[in-house]
């Protein structure tokens, strides 16, 4: 499979700096999938989750609140304000990663109809690495 | 010959000053670590945001993508009015900090009134507003206690009425000038143009001209919430690297004055001693000449 760089960006810092084979954005639109060489793309994601498919197949997904996505043949840069990363080594970390994630969710639940299918995808994705 | 007791005095006195700029510095040390952090992980994100917009921009310029006629885009040959923020300090102690920005203001602003451009001057920070207050120069609006708590929603406030102006037609360009944060010894300054944003400097190349296609029916949306996140992520990224030049800035301020007090102190104590051995050769002078008197 062929792989291109994403940098998932935040006002904290980088969340996200790697090769990825495939990745899954909350487009305004809806959602899509991105792979290598995808044509070149601007576009405004919403609230949702992105989903990433690594290299060695694992998945690993990211919630946020708003960004844009500039997708070209080679990289794919994502910009998002807020995002919580769904991962740890351990149970009680990824609980935690959970915890952030609904706490996020709640700060746009007000402004966002969307939501509940959002919080249903988090857990689907916990549960995925439980 | 300057009176002891005098001497003494002032000795004190500089001392307590160094005291007290010493201080000062610590404590600017410690903030700033604190904001040097801040704007550190809050740059690259501010400088993607910035790539991303300037690719939309050349690519836009260079296509001539059809339809879109964002007046954020477009290059506005005769500005009538345009909005000037600046970003200063609430405080002073900071050696040059404030007046450079004040400086690159004037600068600006006598640019554009022999364009015969009208200005509203917009403010952040006490120092700044105070200066342009005294010498009489007409601030449009403005607000402390922002740039020494950088907050983003208050900042998306702030920004929020010129985008909307600007949107509106009732303003021609923004400009946001501020102190950065360089290093530990060097503030920069900026003076950012946000709006209309800038083609110019973007050549229209192969790999740019390949299709700009946003997945959006309604392009124009896309992009005004673009600039809109746009510019108030740039207002909130000067604040907080302005905070973080601001520390540094007084961190160097006060470390020169601890060391010129220290000077001073020297020379005052080398001033001190000699005043109290000509006291003491005086009053031997006089003893002897009291005894050879008598004899």
């Amino acid at each position: 499979m062929d792989k291109f760089k994403l940098e998932i960006l935040t006002p904290n810092g980088v969340i996200y700096n790697d090769d990825a084979v495939s990745v899954v954005l909350p487009g305004e639109e809806g959602e899509f999938g991105v792979l290598a060489h995808h044509a070149s793309l601007t576009t405004l994601l919403e609230a949702g989750v992105i989903d990433i498919e690594k290299k060695d197949k694992s998945v690993e997904s990211i919630l946020i609140n708003w960004g844009v996505v500039q997708v070209d043949e080679k990289k794919v840069i994502v910009l998002v304000e807020g995002a919580v990363a769904i991962r740890g080594d351990s149970e009680s970390a990824i609980a935690n990663a959970l915890e952030d994630a609904k706490k996020l969710i709640k700060d746009i639940a007000d402004s966002n109809p969307a939501i509940a299918s959002v919080s249903a995808k988090l857990e689907s994705a916990a549960s995925r690495l439980l | 010959m300057a009176n002891l007791k005098d001497i003494q005095r002032q000795i004190k006195s500089v001392s307590n000053t160094q005291k007290t700029t010493r201080a000062m510095k610590l404590v600017s040390t410690a903030k700033l670590r604190r904001a040097e952090e801040l704007a550190k992980r809050s740059r690259l994100y501010a400088a993607k945001m910035n790539q991303v917009i300037a690719e939309i921009a050349g690519r836009i310029k260079c296509n001539k993508v059809g339809g879109i006629d964002n007046r954020c885009f477009l290059k506005i040959e005769n500005p009538k009015i345009v909005d000037v923020i600046f970003v200063t300090a609430d405080k002073g102690l900071c050696g040059g900090f404030n007046i450079q920005t004040i400086k690159a203001v004037k600068k600006l602003l006598s640019e554009y009134e022999e364009r015969n451009v009208k200005v509203r001057l917009r403010g952040i920070g006490k120092k700044g507003i105070e200066f342009f207050k005294y010498n009489e120069v007409e601030i449009f609006d403005s607000v402390t206690d922002l740039s020494s708590k950088p907050d983003k929603k208050r900042s998306d406030n702030f920004i929020l009425s010129s985008i909307e102006d600007f949107n509106d037609g009732k303003i021609d360009g923004l400009h946001i000038v501020y102190n950065g944060y360089k290093n530990i010894i060097t503030q920069e300054l900026h003076v950012n143009h946000l709006l209309p944003v800038d083609s110019d400097q973007f050549e229209c190349t192969e790999v740019q001209n390949s299709i700009l296609e946003i997945e959006a029916q309604d392009e124009e949306h896309m992009l005004t919430s673009l600039v809109n996140k746009y510019v108030e992520y740039n207002m909130y990224y000067s604040l907080i690297d302005s905070l973080a030049a601001e520390h540094s800035a007084r961190m160097q301020a006060m470390d020169a004055a601890t060391n010129n007090a220290k000077e001073m102190v020297k020379t005052l104590n080398v001033k001190y001693n000699k005043a109290r051995q000509a006291a003491i050769t005086t009053e031997l002078i006089e003893i002897i000449s009291g005894v050879e008197s008598m004899k």
